[in-house]
């Protein structure tokens, strides 16, 4: 009985061995390990061997069993990679992938979603108001009366006498603090228009307004908000600086430049030879304003800001000039 | 404003350098434009003073001229109308290089030879006068280098002017700005403690101002023996190096003053003026003036007139009239220095359309009290120039606006900048640039401003004074501390993002046109005449024609662009473009805004796969379909259906159209652009649309996402294959199995779709893979049998089908 088996297991090995592909793994497996296979036939021979001699074989007969199925196992894992690795006949793999097509926002929407994320991580809400807007919003509202000199910095596109396309998102300053109260924190992004058209004007535009009011709400932290949007708009190496301008609707009113991001400060076309690059419009909440919404400024200050978009996004890329973006051309989306 | 670094330092010395200059006035709220050096190229152009001129004997619009250039003698061949013996004139000799990139050198003209070249002004980058050859000033030595002689190194300084600092728009403006961080001290022309009391005691002309409101102060006096001729070259050149062309000494000084102090000045032929007299007031109805533009203007009634006893003679702060200008032959001018209210100057401007020097300056605020230290300057200028002024004369004050007295509190400027200030160095700071302050108590300062400091109205402009004089890069940077709140998202613009997302994710690139287009665009797009579409909002000042309306449809914008792309060889097109269109409200002031999306497919399926891969599949309207069938999915709008239609699009395809509706609502469409509208367009290949309201799909509700238990039992599939009419849609044979009501059904899909040779002609055959499934059990033959069944037998029916073999 013992050499029985013995035998079994040394055919069965040399038998596997010689193996080469799956329907001979079959062809063994029924062989030697099926149920009227070779094996189970020596095994109801156990019942006739002699009781002391019994557990000695049957361990032995269950050893060869476990070996044998192993083996095969592995027999059959080995066959089963070789099949999968195979490479099938007739594809080249030098040649380019295929493309699933795929689409991108447009830089402009890119850089705006940007602005707003951040602003967004400080917990400014969103709001967007009307491209065409009164002449009331648009100035009388940011003390800016009529016959002010300032509306000349406002190329002005006019529907009537009272209605305009709004030549800044400034509007919603005075549109939100009218029906809401203090404490605010909230971002206006939209289009805006300009009647001028040149290499750096087009006559829409985008830019984002952002104003905060509180009670006690400083130059100080002006800055400090401003100076964390330069920080993660470009990065917390630009060099930023305030200087005095003005706006009728703050004051005192800012400018905010930051070191040029093309020439890092050695002077270039970009910075106009000065290092600096302009990007930001700011300043404290005129009282005027305030007068006009119904909010004492004794008891509450704030501040506003402004920038334009297409601006960032051409530093940001090195896009040298602005009537690209409303082309739309595929060979410009595709870059960005 | 414009001023060179020479002429700063008539006033203030300027203690640092130009780049520290520019920066410090930048810095302190004067923005400098530009740094320019001036002449600092020119070589090799002496003053030479021509002999004689000998007509060319070759040509008849060049002559020969003789010049002497210090000792030497040369022939020059110049062809400038003014060459005339005696006349000093700049000569280029050879080697020398011109601002334009002339290089000189000797050769022959005509025939004849020329040793250099006699420049005009412009020739050397002087102005741009390039009438003749410069005639310098007879007292330059022939032979001089020309930019030591006319003294032409100089640097230019531009400054961009806040609208709120009208007082630095003159050079002693600028001069004072810069004293103040210098720390050293103005240098007037005139002290104010020399100025003449004008009292109007026997002066031979009358001052009426009737419109007192529109001009606070009218001062002038009369200088007789006046000999008109050219300036000097030291005021010419101050002109000249700021682009303005000098044209007589009168004029020349009344620039030049206005240009040093601000105050704008106006010099009229006191000969021309009717009656000796002049009166300020509102034109009369139907009264004209000739500008010395040599324009004639239609006055306003509510436009401030300077008249003499019958006629306007200027448009006040504006322009002079062409009727009393001083021309060679004047030897008597009465000058105007007044002061006039900005708005009614700026309305005149704008009205006229007329924008000078001096309404620039009185439509943002002279100092009242400039006039009469202006008035003196000019004066003693042309006093100079060798004419006499007659004793005493007028300076009519009315109502002069006192600067305010302001109370700053120092708790308050230390709340608003956020750092803190003794009463000592706010004093310190005003004080530096000429402002009064005292200090009331602890906590309150009493500040004048000065009066040339117009725009100082108001406690938060102290702020800014002081923030500025700081410097802002002093105060420190915090943030804000403001309690925690959730800012609320809005809506529509979230599922606007989505939307984008979504159009990106199927391969299309966003676009952004000008929310305006032409109104030829509706025609284009062959609009009917009464097409809502057509009712627009129109621009009164659009830039171009084709810029004139407000868009109603996103349509045309992205057409263009395929156009655009088409025309540069980029023929596989997927745009989208999520915009405002903008409808005029009736009885509304504002039109209303909505959103829209609007995509346009055209050229290859796959682009930016290698044609091996897809072949050249092209894209049809099942891709447009797939587009809306996707949006609809992600945004769980199951209830909008997509159907063909009858409905005529204006340029769409007949009978290629697609509705997207939820029950009586249209949502949109998808269509193909018909041949007519692409050759409008200019395109010359298949394009195709999506037209999305944005508005009416954010009105509808969208389903609840809602999670299904995952089968736990095997589907079945089963094929079916029918002859149908040509006529009978595909998908209806889907909807009508989907909706057959049969428990076990799960999916169908049609894989196959065929006309051919084995098909009767007006038929065709549709196989169809029906997937069945049970929530129960494993599904058996026969019971998948007896529901295939129906669902054949229904279909046959239905569509009068024949069963084919699959």
């Amino acid at each position: 009985m013992e050499d029985e088996l013995l035998g079994l297991k040394n055919e069965a090995s040399t038998a596997l061995a010689a193996v080469e592909n799956k329907s001979g793994l079959e062809d063994f497996r029924v062989k030697y390990l099926g149920r009227k296979g070779l094996f189970s036939a020596v095994m109801r021979k156990l019942g006739q061997v002699s009781k002391e001699d019994r557990p000695r074989i049957g361990k032995l007969a269950n050893q060869i069993k476990q070996d044998l199925e192993g083996n095969f196992s592995d027999k059959l894992a080995a066959l089963d990679s070789q099949t999968s690795t195979t490479p099938k006949a007739g594809i080249d793999l030098t040649l380019p992938g295929r493309h699933i097509p795929f689409g991108k926002l447009h830089p402009v929407s890119q850089i705006m979603d940007e602005v707003c994320g951040i602003f967004e991580g400080l917990g400014f809400a969103v709001a967007e108001g009307p491209d065409v807007e009164t002449d009331f919003y648009n100035f009388e509202a940011l003390n800016i009366p009529p016959h002010h000199p300032a509306r000349d910095m406002h190329d002005t596109f006019y529907v009537d006498d009272k209605v305009l396309l709004r030549t800044h998102t400034s509007p919603m300053q005075a549109r939100i603090m009218e029906t809401e109260r203090p404490p605010l924190r909230v971002i206006a992004p939209g289009k805006v228009y300009r009647c001028d058209s040149d290499i750096t004007h087009t006559p829409m535009f985008h830019q984002v307004e952002g104003f905060l009011v509180d009670r006690k709400i400083s130059f100080a932290d002006l800055k400090g908000v401003l100076s964390v949007f330069v920080a993660k708009m470009f990065d917390d190496k630009t060099a930023i600086r305030f200087r005095p301008s003005f706006f009728p609707f703050t004051e005192p009113s800012a400018e905010i430049d930051i070191g040029c991001v093309i020439c890092h400060g050695k002077g270039c076309r970009v910075c106009k030879y000065s290092g600096w690059l302009e990007i930001l419009g700011a300043g404290l909440i005129d009282p005027e304003v305030f007068h006009r919404v119904g909010y004492d400024p004794e008891e509450y200050s704030g501040f506003a800001f402004g920038l334009g978009i297409e601006r960032i996004a051409m530093l940001k890329y090195g896009i040298n000039d602005i009537r690209l973006y409303y082309e739309n051309d595929l060979r410009f989306l595709t870059q960005f | 404003m414009k001023f060179t670094l020479d002429w700063l330092k008539q006033y203030v010395d300027v203690k640092m350098t130009v780049a520290e200059l520019a920066d410090r006035l930048t810095m302190a709220g004067l923005e400098v434009d530009a740094v320019e050096n001036l002449s600092q190229e020119l070589n090799k152009v002496h003053v030479a003073e021509i002999l004689e001129v000998r007509s060319h004997p070759d040509a008849d619009r060049l002559v020969l001229c003789d010049v002497a250039v210090g000792d030497e003698k040369k022939q020059i061949v110049c062809g400038a109308p003014n060459a005339k013996a005696g006349m000093l004139s700049p000569l280029a000799l050879p080697g020398a290089v011109l601002p334009g990139g002339v290089k000189i050198k000797k050769g022959k003209i005509r025939g004849q030879v020329s040793e250099g070249m006699l420049c005009s002004a412009r020739d050397l980058g002087i102005s741009e006068d390039h009438q003749g050859i410069m005639e310098l000033p007879q007292d330059l030595t022939p032979g001089e280098d020309i930019v030591q002689a006319l003294n032409l190194k100089d640097i230019l300084i531009d400054v961009d002017l806040t609208p709120n600092r009208p007082d630095c728009a003159s050079v002693i403006g600028i001069g004072r700005e810069v004293a103040g961080f210098c720390n050293s001290r103005l240098k007037q022309p005139i002290d104010p403690a020399e100025l003449p009391l004008l009292t109007g005691q026997g002066v031979p002309f009358s001052v009426d101002v009737q419109s007192v409101e529109d001009c606070p102060r009218y001062a002038a006096r009369l200088l007789t023996g006046v000999k008109v001729g050219p300036s000097p070259w030291w005021l010419q050149k101050r002109l000249l190096a700021i682009g303005l062309r000098p044209i007589n000494n009168i004029v020349d000084i009344t620039n030049f003053v206005m240009l040093e102090t601000g105050q704008p000045l106006h010099a009229f032929d006191f000969k021309k003026l009717t009656g000796g007299k002049i009166v300020v007031r509102k034109a009369a109805s139907g009264e004209t003036i000739t500008t010395l533009d040599g324009q004639e203007r239609e006055l306003e009634t509510d436009m401030l007139m300077i008249c003499d006893a019958e006629k306007p003679v200027a448009v006040a702060g504006v322009m002079g009239g062409a009727n009393s200008e001083v021309d060679p032959e004047t030897t008597e001018i009465l000058l105007e220095s007044a002061c006039f209210d900005p708005i009614s100057i700026r309305r005149t401007s704008r009205r006229l359309k007329l924008n000078t020097d001096a309404s620039f300056r009185f439509e943002r605020g002279v100092d009242p009290q400039g006039a009469p230290l202006a008035l003196e300057r000019a004066v003693r200028l042309i006093v100079d120039g060798g004419a006499q002024v007659v004793d005493d004369g007028i300076d009519a004050c009315y109502d002069i606006k006192e600067p305010p007295v302001l109370h700053l509190r120092i708790q308050r400027i230390c709340n608003l900048l956020g750092m803190n200030f003794t009463g000592e160095e706010l004093t310190a700071f005003l004080s530096g640039i000429e402002f009064d302050v005292k200090q009331l108590d602890d906590n309150t300062l009493s500040v004048t401003p000065p009066s040339f400091r117009v725009d100082i109205e108001r406690e938060i402009d102290l702020v800014e004074e002081i923030a500025r004089l700081k410097g802002y890069n002093e105060i420190p940077s915090t943030l804000p501390i403001v309690p925690m709140s959730f800012p609320e998202h809005d809506e529509a613009r979230d599922l606007r993002k989505q939307l984008a997302n979504i159009m990106t994710s199927l391969g299309f690139y966003e676009a952004i046109n000008y929310s305006f287009v032409a109104e030829k665009h509706f025609d284009m797009l062959n609009l009917p005449e009464n097409d809502h579409l057509r009712q627009t909002v129109r621009l009164r000042n659009p830039l171009a024609e084709d810029q004139n309306v407000m868009r109603t449809t996103l349509l045309p914008g992205l057409l263009e662009n395929v156009r655009h792309n088409v025309n540069h060889q980029v023929v596989d097109i997927k745009l989208f473009e999520i915009g405002k269109v903008f409808h005029p409200h009736a009885g509304n002031l504002l039109p209303d805004e909505k959103f829209c999306l609007t995509a346009v497919l055209s050229g290859r399926r796959a682009p930016g796969s290698p044609v091996i891969h897809f072949k050249n599949q092209e894209t049809d309207l099942l891709d447009a379909k797939g587009v809306a069938e996707t949006i609809l999915r992600e945004l769980y709008l199951l209830q909008i259906e997509l159907l063909p239609t009858d409905s005529i699009i204006s340029y769409g395809v007949a009978g290629n159209i697609i509705e997207l509706r939820a029950n009586e609502l249209v949502i949109g469409y998808c269509g193909q652009i018909s041949a007519k509208i692409l050759k409008n367009f200019g395109i010359r290949q298949e394009v195709f649309y999506l037209d999305l309201d944005f508005d009416a799909l954010s009105s509808l509700e969208q389903a609840r996402k809602k999670f299904s238990p995952l089968p736990r039992y095997p589907a079945v599939k089963w094929d079916l294959a029918v002859l149908v009419a040509d006529t009978v849609g595909g998908g209806e044979i889907l909807k009508a199995i989907k909706e057959a009501d049969e428990p076990l059904f799960e999916h169908a899909e049609i894989f196959d779709l065929f006309h051919g040779d084995h098909i009767e002609s007006g038929k065709k055959n549709v196989a169809i893979s029906i997937t069945y499934r049970s929530k129960e059990c494993t599904l058996d033959d026969e019971t998948v049998g007896k529901a295939h069944q129906k669902m054949t037998d229904m279909v046959l029916s239905r569509f009068r089908g024949q069963l084919r073999e699959v």
